[in-house]
């Protein structure tokens, strides 16, 4: 039903310019950048573009991300039509821990392309900033508590709608001036994956679950790993792996929870456990002091190297570490 | 990218080292990017860190955006940042702008429902 609507949205505004002449599609074109105007650009990569930009009916800042995709006769790629359709599907619930998208644009370039332009909300205000000013010694641990109480929540949400996050770290975590946590740049990678491979994007590895540096599986509990690493981070205020490559960031993790057996070494990778040496498990303590018993516990069991074997955010929420205070 | 884009974009991602290094190089700290906004106009609201850099190196508070008439208060007061809607008037933004809309900063917090910069900014009318 939802997607219906999004594939008639998505091809009613494309099949508005189709075999119209070039002042309509222009017409068009202008339309969605007449409400949203840019004013900074602030990411990019391969597959396109975003935009810090103003919503001139609200007057509200709004992101504007937008994929060149490529187009024929029948329109755009059913494969975009769909995410687009479950991101859309996602706004009705309207989770308070997730950045809305307000709106979907379509312009047709040219014949063979199409920019699809996503319009989320627009926070101004990421963690990073929000770790970096707070006064020393830190964040209280009754806010720690309440951030990672809020980004589970948000997490579990995606997780529950099959949406894998990939990229969790924290420039993507939004809060709001009253302490409200907002997961962004969700969803997208699917729509970018294509393009994506073409141009390598520099990307952090510091939040990267141990399957994803060795190519192995992808799934729901990478995005756990990046939130115990953003976990260990709220305490210490620098993050925990700074690696340099992807066998340095390994290295970085192992000397941290040990190195994992061969048993446990995923089988269908290319980088051997042989090519690390050996060292043994330290108290996590050494690296997060601050941290409580229980709260420990859970870093612990989202920092496991199997993911089958780490937390999941619904029963992260049920530790009780939350129980705490 | 040009570097009058480079630090506009620095100051919209909140990247205060980046803010930093350009503002040190010489990149003029008013210039407009290619949207022709100042890097203040743009910058994230909740960076205390960048909003400083800027102001202290001369940011003007009070260019108001080309379409709306907003201010980097009004931004910051709408969106309920505190600490650089006080930033901001310590460098003299001027609380009495109005956007086209009419609007005053403290219109767009109370609106917003943001008490403490509404009070904030109402004991500072006082004091004037």
């Amino acid at each position: 039903m939802v997607e219906e609507t999004v594939l008639y949205l998505l091809v009613n505004r494309w099949s508005l310019h189709k075999g119209t002449n070039r002042t309509r599609r222009l017409a068009m074109a202008q339309d969605c950048a007449v409400q949203y105007e840019p004013v900074a650009e602030i990411g990019g990569g391969a597959y396109g573009t975003v935009y810090k930009a103003r919503d001139r009916q609200s007057g509200k800042f709004v992101a504007l991300k937008s994929v060149r995709v490529q187009t024929d006769q029948d329109g755009l790629p059913l494969s975009t039509v769909r995410e687009v359709a479950l991101l859309k599907r996602l706004e009705q619930f309207d989770h308070p821990n997730v950045v809305k998208l307000m709106d979907v644009c379509a312009t047709l370039r040219t014949d063979q392309e199409t920019k699809v332009t996503l319009v989320f909300e627009h926070v101004d205000q990421d963690l990073k900033t929000y770790l970096e000013k707070a006064p020393s010694p830190g964040l209280p641990a009754s806010q720690i508590q309440d951030l990672m109480r809020q980004l589970l929540r948000g997490l579990a949400f995606l997780h529950s709608n099959c949406i894998v996050h990939r990229d969790l770290k924290p420039e993507n975590i939004l809060v709001t001036s009253r302490g409200q946590v907002k997961l962004a740049d969700f969803g997208l990678a699917r729509i970018y994956s294509c393009h994506m491979a073409l141009t390598p994007v520099v990307v952090t590895l510091w939040y990267r679950a141990p399957e994803v540096l060795l190519q192995s599986s992808y799934a729901t509990p990478v995005d756990i790993w990046s939130t115990g690493c953003i976990f260990a981070e709220m305490f210490r205020r620098k993050p925990l792996f700074r690696g340099e490559s992807e066998v340095d960031q390994l290295g970085k993790i192992f000397e941290v929870i040990g190195l994992p057996t061969k048993e446990e070494w995923p089988t269908d990778v290319m980088l051997s456990q042989s090519n690390f040496s050996p060292i043994s498990k330290r108290p996590i303590s050494d690296f997060v002091p601050e941290i409580t018993h229980q709260g420990a516990d859970l870093l612990l069991n989202m920092l496991a190297f199997d993911p089958l074997r780490r937390i999941s955010a619904l029963n992260a929420l049920d530790h009780p570490y939350f129980q705490e205070g | 990218m040009i570097r009058e884009d480079e630090l506009a974009s620095a100051a919209a991602t909140g990247n205060a080292e980046c803010v930093g290094i350009l503002l040190r190089d010489g990149v003029d700290v008013n210039a407009v990017n290619y949207f022709g906004r100042t890097p203040l106009q743009v910058m994230m609201m909740g960076s205390t860190a960048v909003s400083q850099l800027l102001l202290e190196r001369g940011a003007n508070p009070n260019v108001p955006d080309r379409k709306t008439g907003t201010t980097p208060l009004h931004d910051a007061a709408r969106e309920g940042f505190l600490d650089t809607v006080e930033m901001l008037i310590k460098f003299n933004a001027d609380t009495n702008a109005r956007d086209h809309r009419d609007c005053r900063p403290i219109d767009l917090a109370r609106e917003n429902g943001h008490r403490d910069v509404v009070a904030f900014l109402e004991s500072f009318r006082l004091q004037q």
